[in-house]
């Protein structure tokens, strides 16, 4: 054994062979508590809905589960519940996600500037996002609330007949997401905050040289510099807005009527209170399907590779 | 002498304050007016008499300050025991993250084994199965163990996630391999070089790791609302949310519970910000 290979091998008096093999013997024992609490928690599960998603499954004794091979698939299709569900969480992504990535991008650019007490506003920006979900939902059932309610007492002072926001068919899913915007914007907001400030400065003094306005600059320079964190924060919001269940179960309880029912929502409903595990899981999968499409096309239209 | 200096310099000079920058600085407290009356209106409410909440009219500060409501949830309701069983669960469960994290981290990028890059992989490749997808096997697991209404049935699950995983390979790897070198031509073992080399040197990013996952575990909410199936051993989120149905009409019990929900994390948060922030922005970088 040469003295590089010793110098390499670290062990100097274990052959290359046994070496290796201690190597993969450690590295084994290393990662074994995390691959145990993986495989147990995490990878059986995901396999283990699979299987079930193609069973009528049988809560109380599942070895009489009937198998029923896509049946649970296609009967979500013509599950108008299901749709209903799509859709409010589609609306709900739909309001949410671009409100979030603009509220977060203005507040990003409006504290990257010269202003007074940046780190405050930072601190008061980010804060929210600490709060669990429940005091988040709870708090702004207060604000909307029609007896005592904050914005109907001001809005009261201008308007006549303010609205009902969570008990209305066209506010209820809006105030759900102005919630939501208010409770999350902060974890975009510091990623782009970041992202802002890792733009090499002379790019913006070339550009004033070039005379660009500050509009020009914002097209030409922050966007396209910003565009991972950018794109970032637009497929992790995604993500995360369709699998609202929090909010709407505490504001709303995913009415009036069925209005603010999410995808979660009716999944949970469909296990815990109809007792048809199958299906629920089926509907777990149809939603992982639709998130792992969303980041696939998301990688494909911003590249992760076209840099 | 650069540019931005200077336009800083002037910005401070009293005639020379542009109409934009005070229009910036109007939007920006604007908003962060906005963003904070949530919380003003917890609070305050919170100090209010049960009539004083409910009353007509906005009253920011209350007349009289009462607590009340404090001292009702305190005494009459679950509350303390929600916060330890909160407090619990959200430091076991950030303590073994950070154990088999580090530990899994350490082989991954320190070892040389085959299979790791497998092994890798599949972690990352994890992290598109959104966490919904799982609860219904994982009801049923967790049920045939035993486990349900047990706080293991919280703590483990979140365990397993790979985002821990992620970040410390990351920073892991970027360790000079020179000082690793020199520890096994001092006859180290690996287990020294991780326990006495890597953890030390990863102290910054083992912090930020540990103040998110404190933060998400507190916060959890679906979850364990499906799995702690007893009052007495439910969290602070979910046990708010049972305070606010029995105590519709008194929005001060409510805020109250609230304040007491998130107080903890605020003051984590006042003192340990910057390790949080960049918890996020770490998660934005990789």
């Amino acid at each position: 054994m040469s003295a590089i290979d010793r110098f390499k091998g670290g062990e100097g008096v274990l052959s290359n062979v046994s070496r290796s093999r201690k190597e993969l013997v450690e590295g084994i024992l290393f990662s074994l508590p995390y691959l145990v609490l993986f495989g147990v928690f995490l990878l059986y599960p995901l396999l283990m809905g699979g299987y079930m998603s193609l069973f009528e499954w049988n809560a109380f004794f599942p070895s009489r589960s009937e198998f029923i091979g896509i049946g649970n698939y296609t009967h979500l299709l013509g599950d108008p519940q299901f749709w209903n569900a799509l859709g409010n969480t589609l609306y709900f992504s739909l309001l949410t996600v671009p409100s979030i990535v603009i509220v977060g991008l203005g507040l990003a650019l409006g504290v990257n500037r010269d202003i007074r007490g940046r780190g405050v506003l930072r601190a008061i920006f980010f804060s929210p996002y600490i709060l669990t979900v429940s005091v988040a939902a709870v708090v702004w059932t207060n604000l909307y609330s029609t007896q005592y309610g904050v914005i109907n007492y001001y809005l009261g002072l201008v308007m006549s007949n303010p609205p009902q926001w969570l008990q209305s068919y066209v506010f209820a899913m809006p105030s759900i997401a102005i919630t939501t915007v208010w409770w999350l914007v902060g974890f975009s907001f510091v990623i782009l905050l970041a992202a802002r400030q890792s733009v090499p400065e002379y790019l913006y003094e070339a550009a004033k040289l070039d005379g660009a306005g500050t509009w020009r600059m914002f097209r030409d320079v922050t966007v396209p510099q910003m565009r991972h964190a950018i794109f970032f924060v637009v497929v992790i919001n995604l993500i995360w807005a369709f699998q609202v269940y929090g909010q709407p179960y505490v504001m709303t309880s995913g009415g009036p009527g069925q209005s603010t029912t999410t995808l979660v929502m009716y999944l949970y409903e469909a296990a815990f209170n109809q007792q048809n595990f199958g299906y629920a899981a089926t509907i777990g999968y149809v939603l992982t399907a639709i998130l792992v499409v969303v980041s696939i096309l998301n990688y494909y239209l911003i590249g992760g590779d076209n840099e | 002498m650069s540019n931005a200096t200077t336009t800083r310099l002037e910005s401070l000079l009293p005639g020379e304050v542009s109409a934009r920058s005070v229009l910036v600085h109007a939007v920006m407290y604007g908003a962060a007016l906005l963003f904070l009356m949530p919380y003003m209106y917890m609070i305050s409410t919170s100090l209010k008499t049960p009539e004083g909440a409910i009353a007509a009219g906005m009253n920011w500060i209350p007349d009289p300050v009462s607590l009340h409501a404090y001292a009702g949830l305190l005494a009459d309701s679950l509350i303390i025991g929600w916060a330890f069983n909160t407090l619990l669960i959200a430091s076991t469960t950030t303590l073994l993250v950070l154990i088999v994290d580090s530990m899994i981290a350490f082989a991954l990028t320190r070892l040389d084994w085959p299979g790791q890059r497998y092994v890798l992989g599949l972690i990352i490749a994890s992290f598109m199965v959104p966490g919904f997808v799982n609860i219904i096997p994982l009801y049923i697991l967790i049920s045939d163990l035993g486990l349900l209404s047990n706080y293991l049935a919280v703590i483990l699950p979140f365990a397993a996630g790979p985002l821990g995983v992620f970040l410390l390979a990351q920073f892991f790897r970027e360790i000079p391999y020179e000082i690793q070198e020199a520890a096994q031509l001092d006859g180290f073992s690996n287990w020294r070089i991780y326990t006495r080399m890597i953890l030390p040197l990863s102290r910054s990013i083992l912090s930020a790791l540990a103040l998110f996952m404190f933060v998400w575990s507190w916060n959890q909410f679906l979850w364990p609302l499906i799995v702690l199936q007893d009052q007495a051993m439910y969290t602070l989120p979910i046990g708010i949310v049972v305070l606010r149905d029995n105590f519709t009409y008194q929005p001060s019990v409510t805020m109250a519970s609230a304040v007491i929900a998130s107080g903890p994390l605020f003051i984590l948060f006042l003192l340990l910000q910057e390790q949080l922030m960049s918890a996020v922005e770490m998660q934005g970088v990789t």
